[in-house]
């Protein structure tokens, strides 16, 4: 079986980077040589030209494992007291720290006291996220952050995320949740079947072909098919159906669909929501395959 | 070593109930014959390898099955940290649970007025203080090759072989049989037995180096084999 091979990339310091693939695609496998836990048979990974495992570069660093188990003979604070010690943090500042990482993940200070035993899903990953955390490392490792999150803790992790990017971390993620990774990433490396298939920036999705759907307010201006029609003629896309106050466009890029609102706006139409079917991530990677070219991207590497 | 990881390693076996109540029995039931028996003695107290094992059974192998030293080694850890600081601490611990329960014996005889001698107690003492070590450098490495409690199950299956080959040796007539099964169950159960010294004969150098070398080479496998070992999530 091969996982992973020719894998040749640099991440740049301040970037974030997301890793998305089908399961079993060896996302995790590529993870886990980042970190220096898997050896490759040839070639190098290093951080800051070190070797992957050094342990200045690891005290710099923090990481959510996918499958996350902890020491669950501790309480969620003695855990994070415990990593607080083990990542070298200053022992004076260890109380403080655990008291925020605690709150900054949306952990009541109660529950952190209880035994790890007790924890749901959701918590456990909070914890992780809050130990991954701690000392604002530079270099972030994160393993399907939000699994088993609820929809509230979802939405933490992405501001946490984007504070993380906003301090400059460099951020490596691995996520199913292509929306997360579309808003947090400046650049996705598309795995499957064992090695990278291409890596794009985020924007480039803008500029593949997708289907829009547009609704407008159903008290405004009817309009006919025929003029839909002749509208997205007119801006280069074109009509796929239309149903009472909502139709759906096939657009080539974002340009066009700007393009098509204006006009749709412009005959007249109350536009109250226009969403594409898929996300910018998906239109790159997904339902395309195996092997075959990535659309055209001028500013991908 | 980390004191952090020696901590954490001691913190973990104290939040085990079914290894404190076991530790609680071997240690506990031996004093009641030293209290309570007609002719009392330390010797009712047998040997310290019970505790150990109780104690450093699991020492490292949970922690590769469960997946929790992925997170761990993503600290500025060093693996050979991680493995020396186990042994420090589960050696230290179960030497000092041998240690401990010989004071409270050694208290209940001097209270029957059946105080041991002064060099039987040194004796007593050194032996019971290293071997506890001795075993939990074996188990170490026993550890670092098997998942689990896997480590336990080697041990005893070690001791056993060596008896079977002692056994065989001894029914056969075959001496290299009934040696090597003694060295075996030597290597498993390292001690140093310091009465020649204290009865005024020769420092037992043979006894000493070959301990040393037993705890030595144990952790230098351990640490080799934690240092090859890929952490993967299916790992264990």
């Amino acid at each position: 079986m091969r996982a992973l091979d020719r894998v040749s990339l640099s991440i740049e310091s301040g970037e974030a980077f997301g890793i998305i693939g089908p399961n079993g695609a060896g996302k995790t496998t590529f993870l886990g040589c980042l970190l220096g836990f898997l050896k490759p048979d040839s070639g190098r990974v290093t951080i800051e030209g070190r070797e992957a495992d050094d342990l200045e570069i690891r005290a710099a660093t923090g990481y959510l494992p996918e499958r996350l188990v902890l020491d669950r003979w501790m309480s969620g604070a003695d855990f994070l007291r415990y990593h607080h010690a083990l990542a070298r943090l200053p022992e004076g500042r260890r109380e403080r720290d655990v008291m925020e990482a605690i709150e900054r993940v949306g952990l009541e200070p109660e529950s952190a006291r209880r035994s790890i035993r007790k924890y749901s899903r959701g918590m456990l990953q909070r914890l992780g996220m809050a130990q991954a955390l701690l000392g604002e490392p530079r270099y972030v490792f994160l393993d399907e952050p939000a699994s088993g999150v609820d929809p509230a803790g979802v939405v933490l992790f992405r501001r946490l995320l984007g504070e993380l990017k906003a301090r400059g971390a460099t951020v490596v993620l691995n996520s199913h949740q292509l929306e997360q990774v579309e808003r947090v990433c400046d650049r996705v490396a598309f795995v499957q079947h064992g090695h990278v298939e291409s890596i794009e920036t985020v924007e480039a999705g803008a500029r593949v072909a997708h289907v829009l759907r547009v609704r407008w307010s159903a008290e405004g201006q009817a309009i006919a098919g025929e003029r839909l029609a002749a509208i997205a003629a007119e801006s280069g896309a074109e009509l796929r159906s239309a149903t009472g106050s909502e139709a759906r466009f096939a657009v080539s890029a974002d340009e066009v669909a700007a393009r098509l609102l204006r006009g749709l706006i412009g005959a007249g139409l109350a536009v109250v929501e226009a969403v594409p079917e898929e996300s910018r991530l998906e239109r790159l990677f997904l339902g395309r395959p195996a092997g075959s070219p990535p659309p055209p991207s001028p500013e991908a590497p | 070593m980390n004191p952090t990881l020696i901590v954490a390693s001691i913190r973990q076996r104290l939040a085990s109930p079914l290894r404190m109540a076991v530790l609680a029995a071997l240690v506990g039931l031996p004093l009641l014959p030293v209290a309570f028996a007609p002719a009392p003695g330390l010797w009712f107290l047998g040997d310290s390898m019970g505790i150990a094992l109780v104690v450093a059974a699991g020492a490292i192998g949970p922690d590769v099955s469960a997946g929790v030293l992925q997170i761990l080694f993503a600290r500025p850890v060093r693996r050979s940290e991680y493995v020396l600081s186990r042994w420090c601490a589960l050696a230290s611990g179960s030497a000092l649970v041998r240690l401990a329960q010989i004071a409270v014996a050694t208290l209940i005889l001097a209270a029957r007025g059946s105080a041991p001698a002064s060099h039987d107690l040194v004796s007593l003492v050194v032996g019971n203080a290293l071997t506890p070590i001795g075993i939990a450098a074996v188990l170490v490495m026993l550890s670092s090759l098997a998942p689990g409690l896997g480590d336990l199950g080697l041990y005893l299956l070690g001791n056993l072989a060596g008896l079977v080959l002692e056994f065989w040796g001894r029914v056969a007539g075959r001496s290299f049989l009934e040696r090597a099964g003694d060295e075996v169950r030597r290597f498993l159960t390292p001690d140093v037995d310091i009465s020649p010294i204290l009865n005024g004969g020769d420092v037992p150098w043979f006894a000493i180096v070959s301990y040393l070398s037993t705890v030595t080479l144990c952790l230098a496998v351990a640490v080799v084999v934690m240092n090859r070992k890929e952490l993967s999530y299916a790992s264990g």
